[in-house]
């Protein structure tokens, strides 16, 4: 019988929030159609490194398995993805895993993304739709801007946009290219309209649209296909609108 | 509610494309005159000396210092709060991302340089007039900081061209990804030839 082909990870792991990273490498056996988080699948069962240690189950963050959650966005290869939809048979290898540290990492693989959830807090993602107005039957979206919110919609908060944009970090206040989109969304919503001028204004806020620096890795890493550069710029313009109300509606 | 960061912002923007970009135009337009030699440049420069002094001084503290200190130190700030990545995402797009940051860092430290030595202490301290004849002598007696200028002028133009292009992002101008390619060819094809325009200027003081 032929020998087994195996896949090597090199994986950057931390212990802690503030414990030193280190790495280690792993051999996984090939199998056809063979994904990253099926591989650390494989490493958790038998958490043994190349040199024969047996050490600490890699631990890392998955839920849906078909690109729809984003739970599992990770660094491979120095891109930041889904691990769930990264074909081995896609990848170069050694395959290098790596945290997203724009996020603050909790261990080995798994980051704390609720800076995402704040963001989305602060411009206001949401519809009011509970308050003291009768609720009739849900109004019709815009047939000409259905696609656009549809598409927008995809967002599964997966980070992949915030890892790639150099103006997100611990070193910059920025909420980040998704977060700022979905304002976008929620403006072209029927009832959602009405809050425009409210998230408009939280955007114009330190760390909103304005510290956006036009790289549009973004785009190229959003694994939704969301034209995040396409409605940055229309965000730019109705922002560039709202001030002028500012300034000349008082 | 008053957003000062947004309105910092897009003053930089505005201060950097009009203010600072009528001062690169002026500076290259001006110094390509060496092309005809030291009779057109020291005329250009003596067309500059016609204007009254006290509006001279003026233009050059409200039109260039102010501006040019207050895009400096709002940049450095927001040069501060990039992750440079074109290693890892090696998109043009991005290169031009990194490379708008590390012009402007070269900028900071030649212009210091720059107007120290040119407009305080050489003019203004030494009285020494500006002329063809005095930056000759200067290059051709230090090729290094002719090669120096070489590069800082390089690093301006495309600091204000790509400039150019983030502008247009930035204030909503152009949207979609199509329009946003065509503004950036053309302004990298206007930095290609303000640059060759530069290398014919300094290049002049050495062959003429």
């Amino acid at each position: 019988m032929a020998e087994q082909k195996k896949v090597r990870f090199v994986i950057e792991r931390q212990d802690g929030p503030d414990s030193a990273p280190y790495t280690q490498e792993f051999d996984v056996d090939y199998r056809p159609g063979l994904n990253v988080v099926a591989a650390l699948m494989e490493i958790q069962k038998n958490p043994v490194t190349v040199d024969g240690k047996k050490v600490a189950p890699v631990v890392w963050e998955c839920n849906c398995l078909e690109k729809v959650c984003g739970a599992c966005m990770m660094v491979i290869n120095g891109k930041a993805r889904q691990a769930c939809c990264s074909l081995i048979d896609n990848l170069e290898q050694p395959i290098r895993l790596q945290p997203a540290r724009t996020f603050p990492v909790i261990r080995d693989l798994l980051i704390d993304r609720s800076v995402m959830f704040e963001s989305l807090k602060r411009i206001q993602g949401w519809v009011e739709v509970d308050g003291s107005w009768d609720v009739k039957d849900a109004p019709i979206q815009n047939p000409y801007t259905a696609e656009t919110a549809y598409e927008i919609s995809h967002c599964m908060t997966c980070g992949c946009c915030m890892e790639a944009c150099p103006n997100v970090g611990p070193q910059s206040d920025f909420i980040g290219p998704s977060p700022t989109v979905q304002a976008y969304l929620f403006n072209l919503h029927p009832l959602g309209k009405f809050d425009a001028p409210k998230r408009l204004n939280a955007l114009m806020e330190k760390g909103g649209i304005t510290s956006c620096g036009n790289s549009q890795n973004c785009v190229q890493a959003c694994p939704k296909n969301i034209k995040l550069t396409t409605y940055l710029a229309q965000l730019n313009r109705d922002v560039n609108k709202q001030a002028l109300k500012n300034i000349f509606n008082h | 509610m008053f957003h000062t960061t947004f309105y910092v912002r897009r003053l930089h923007s505005l201060v950097g494309l009009l203010a600072l970009g009528m001062v690169l135009f002026e500076h290259i337009f001006t110094n390509s005159m060496a092309l005809g030699g030291a009779p057109a440049l020291n005329g250009a420069l003596a067309m500059m000396e016609l204007i009254p002094k006290p509006i001279f001084l003026g233009l050059e503290i409200g039109a260039i210092a102010a501006p040019l200190l207050f895009h400096a130190i709002y940049g450095i700030y927001i040069c501060l709060q990039a992750k440079n990545n074109p290693g890892r995402y090696g998109y043009v797009r991005n290169w031009q991302f990194a490379l708008q940051r590390w012009t402007a860092w070269f900028l900071v430290v030649f212009l210091v340089w720059h107007i120290f030595y040119l407009r305080i202490f050489t003019k203004g301290i030494a009285g020494t007039p500006i002329s063809y004849e005095l930056l000759q002598s200067y290059f051709v007696a230090n090729p290094v900081y002719a090669l120096l200028y070489i590069l800082g002028m390089f690093a301006a133009i495309f600091h204000f061209c790509n400039g150019i292009t983030t502008f247009c992002m930035t204030w909503g101008i152009a949207k979609g990804p199509r329009i946003q390619n065509v503004i950036s060819l053309m302004s990298m094809g206007l930095c290609a030839v303000l640059c060759l325009v530069t290398l014919a200027f300094m290049g002049s003081y050495f062959v003429m």
